[in-house]
């Protein structure tokens, strides 16, 4: 009784109260639904935007701008209007790394978006594309040939050869009905998402391949974003002031009207592919209790090995909501421990809007560590994994703090640019809001992208060099990282909103020496042909380095599955450990370095 | 003179354990139904009714049957200025005090629009009292609010900042 009366307080108490008041009608601007993907607190008047135009001379050179030297400049990103109304007109743009042809050189798949006029049948739709490496920065454009084109709202790429043929399969995550291209081994490809089960509709974001039950078949997850009815949309920006839009409520950032969401729109739930022995697949995620009851707004994920056991956990990133770790229990189900275990919320207990996520042993502890791309005014996050499924916000004390909350970050993924043997960090950049350019917040539309160089734990921002491309603003979205020209230093391909790609050839000076590794797993044993699920732990001296096999994070991208080492000074690899899938363990001798190896589980190199 | 201080004392000494029974009114942090049995799922403050997040909801209850709720809600259909100064609700149905200053059985909005402070708001967004946080450096897993018993009531936690309510 006592509790059906304090229910009831909201209604009965205060509404007379408020009816009573009568004073004289404040001020308003309200509207229906959510304007932002974060609380940003009070509006500050800043003097500069803080996000482009930041140089140093002094800074080295690292990367070089080829776009326009290769085909890929003809690739144009679209996603919905430039005045960016809706919600769905900004994230998209994942990019993948991998080497469909099996060629040794690795290939560039770019996800393209669309248009409600494509969604119409009004106007030709937007088309993916998929570049074939040649060699010499030379890419040829065989979309048409492979059948890739998509031309649906694309937003994310997961690579997977989930029917262990030994040739890599394309998952695209679409707003709209995925995709999942098979790969024929002939340069083409065949949509068998319908066929196979995972032809899922909605909005589904970055996914990732992973063997969760030990069975050797990849399974694939896939977050949802937000629901959205294309027949009733909320209200838009661009409405503002124009005859018939008057007393429609709109969405404000900073007192801007601005496009809703998420926060106030539905969210979507996740879901978990469980491939059978037959080649189709299972929606499992209730009975693998990952399905996101809560319908957070998911945006990126990864199956990872977040513990020593030999099973594939699970995390997911989160636009405005916790992030969920999902830890593997062997039977079929997982344990959600994203509040215990540190990694839900920062530091402060503060939700953020999660964004992209990079999978990454950053201080060589053996254990795997994430960062976390968040909104603008807010920073991104670094997680420290301390064992036992616990994890420490370390962001300010590592100096990824500060630098980053003007920017408002999406693909992030760490990367070994100096072949140091520590991983670094690169970050893309881009506003959700055109509006940032009109007013001083402080940020910009388009934004630098950030470059962190690892001082062995510690990480500090490399500088931009005037005119070189680190200097440039882009509105960012995905990002890949992949030794495309073979020559032991790893480049990046970023997908940009609205705009052509950009391709940056790594050509820092000082480089240490380097390994890369392919590993194929032996599906007899039950470990997927891919290795996806495997780790590699490289020893040189004191200092034993750990990379894993997987698919997906970074935002909704992949990297190039090949294994990365560098190796700084140190002439040799004095171990060479590889996990592989099934949880056995295997020592190489490594007979020389600064090549690529491939090393087939229970063969050897 | 001496009987009638023996008799002061007696009364100063009854008052005090009276005075600290009251207070001292052990509080129950409630938890999974009985938690979401008590929290309303939307709030109205300032002209809208806003989703309560139910994740970051938490009540106490005083005694038997002495309630103090709290919860965050989606506070996106509100305009910036309004989203800068509140962030959620307050009820009780008794009198209680925040940190000492008192407040009566009602329905309430809170924030932090001032840093290092709570600021308690009537529906129409005016304010009421503003009361300073404590920061909880020791706190290991701050969540975006909680409440844990303390031994003068309850600590309502927004991160690790937090107040201390207790019963009157």
């Amino acid at each position: 009784m006592r509790q059906k009366f304090l229910s009831l307080v909201c209604i009965s108490l205060l509404l007379p109260l408020a009816l009573l008041a009568q004073e004289p009608e404040k001020p308003k601007s309200q509207q229906p639904m959510g304007g932002g993907g974060a609380n940003t607190g009070p509006a500050v008047t800043y003097t500069s935007r803080r996000t482009v135009g930041i140089t140093d001379p002094s800074a080295p050179v690292v990367f070089e701008d080829v776009t326009d030297k290769t085909s890929l400049s003809a690739f144009h990103h679209r996603s919905g209007e430039a005045s960016k109304d809706y919600i769905f007109d900004t994230p998209s743009g994942g990019v993948a790394i991998f080497d469909y042809d099996n060629d040794g050189r690795p290939d560039i798949y770019l996800v393209n978006g669309s248009t409600m006029d494509a969604l119409r049948g009004k106007e030709k739709a937007p088309r993916a594309a998929l570049y074939r490496n040649l060699g010499n920065w030379k890419f040829e454009d065989v979309t048409e040939k492979a059948g890739v084109a998509n031309e649906r709202w694309g937003m994310s790429v997961a690579i997977g050869d989930y029917n262990n043929d030994g040739r890599p399969d394309i998952f695209v995550g679409n707003f709209g009905i995925s995709r999942l291209y098979r790969n024929n081994g002939d340069g083409t490809f065949t949509d068998v998402a319908e066929k196979v089960g995972v032809a899922r509709k909605g909005w589904s974001t970055g996914a990732s391949w992973g063997d969760y039950d030990g069975d050797g078949r990849l399974d694939l997850f896939v977050p949802g974003y937000v629901q959205i009815d294309l027949n009733n949309l909320p209200p838009n920006p661009s409405d503002v002031g124009k005859s018939g839009a008057v007393g429609a409520n709109f969405c404000q950032f900073r007192g801007v009207p601005v496009m809703c969401g998420p926060r106030g729109l539905p969210g979507e739930g996740d879901t978990l592919y469980h491939q059978k022995p037959d080649g189709t697949f299972e929606d499992v995620s209730v009975k693998a209790g990952v399905n996101d009851p809560e319908k957070y707004y998911g945006f990126s994920s990864a199956f990872v090995h977040v513990d020593d056991d030999k099973l594939l956990d699970l995390i997911v990133v989160n636009d405005s909501t916790p992030k969920q770790l999902y830890i593997n229990k062997g039977n079929g189900t997982f344990e959600e421990i994203g509040y215990p275990s540190g990694v839900a919320l920062n530091e402060n207990g503060r939700e953020q809007a999660g964004m992209g996520l990079a999978v990454g042993d950053y201080d060589n502890d053996g254990r795997i560590d994430f960062h976390i791309t968040n909104f603008s005014d807010d920073s991104n996050v670094l997680y420290h994994n301390d064992g036992d499924n616990n994890f420490t916000d370390v962001t300010f004390q590592t100096g990824l703090g500060e630098v980053s909350i003007p920017f408002l970050g999406w693909g992030t993924s760490f990367v070994d640019y100096d072949n140091d043997g520590w991983l670094d960090l690169f970050v893309v950049n881009g506003h959700v809001y055109p509006a940032a350019d009109a007013h001083q917040w402080g940020t910009s539309y388009a934004q630098q992208a950030l470059l962190f160089r690892n001082l062995k734990g510690k990480f500090e921002r490399v500088g931009a060099p005037p005119g070189n491309a680190l200097a440039n603003a882009w509105p960012g979205r995905g990002l890949a990282v992949g030794d495309l020209d073979g020559d032991g230093k790893l480049d990046l391909v970023i997908n940009n909103l609205d705009a052509k790609p950009v391709v940056l050839r790594n050509v820092v000076a000082t480089s240490g020496h380097w390994l890369g590794l392919k590993l194929v797993g032996d599906v007899a044993k039950k470990s997927p042909r891919d290795a996806i699920g495997a780790i590699a732990f490289v020893t040189t001296g004191n200092v034993r380095q750990r990379q894993d096999v997987f698919s997906g994070a970074i935002f909704c991208s992949q990297n190039d599955m090949t294994l990365h080492f560098g190796l700084g000074a140190a002439t040799k690899v004095d171990k060479l450990e590889i996990k592989w899938p099934d949880g056995t363990m295997e020592t190489f001798a490594v007979p020389s370095i600064d090549r690529f190896v491939t090393i087939t589980q229970g063969k050897g190199i | 003179m001496k009987h009638l201080l023996k008799h002061f004392s007696l009364i100063a000494a009854l008052l005090l354990v009276a005075g600290s029974a009251v207070a001292q009114e052990r509080a129950a942090i409630l938890t999974g139904a009985e938690l979401t049995r008590v929290v309303p799922t939307g709030f109205y403050f300032q002209g809208l009714s806003a989703p309560t997040q139910m994740r970051n909801s938490a009540a106490a209850r005083f005694g038997k049957d002495r309630y103090v709720i709290s919860g965050l809600v989606d506070t996106s259909g509100y305009s910036a200025d309004v989203r800068a100064k509140y962030v959620g609700f307050l009820i009780t149905d008794s009198a209680i005090s925040l940190n000492g200053e008192s407040l009566p059985p009602g329905a309430y909005g809170f924030g932090f629009a001032t840093e290092g402070k709570m600021t308690v708001m009537d529906l129409s967004g005016k304010d009421l009292l503003s009361v300073p946080v404590t920061n909880d450096k020791a706190l290991r897993r701050p969540r975006p609010l909680m409440m844990a018993a303390d031994a003068g009531g309850v600590r309502l936690y927004s991160g690790k900042d937090y107040v201390i309510i207790a019963a009157k």
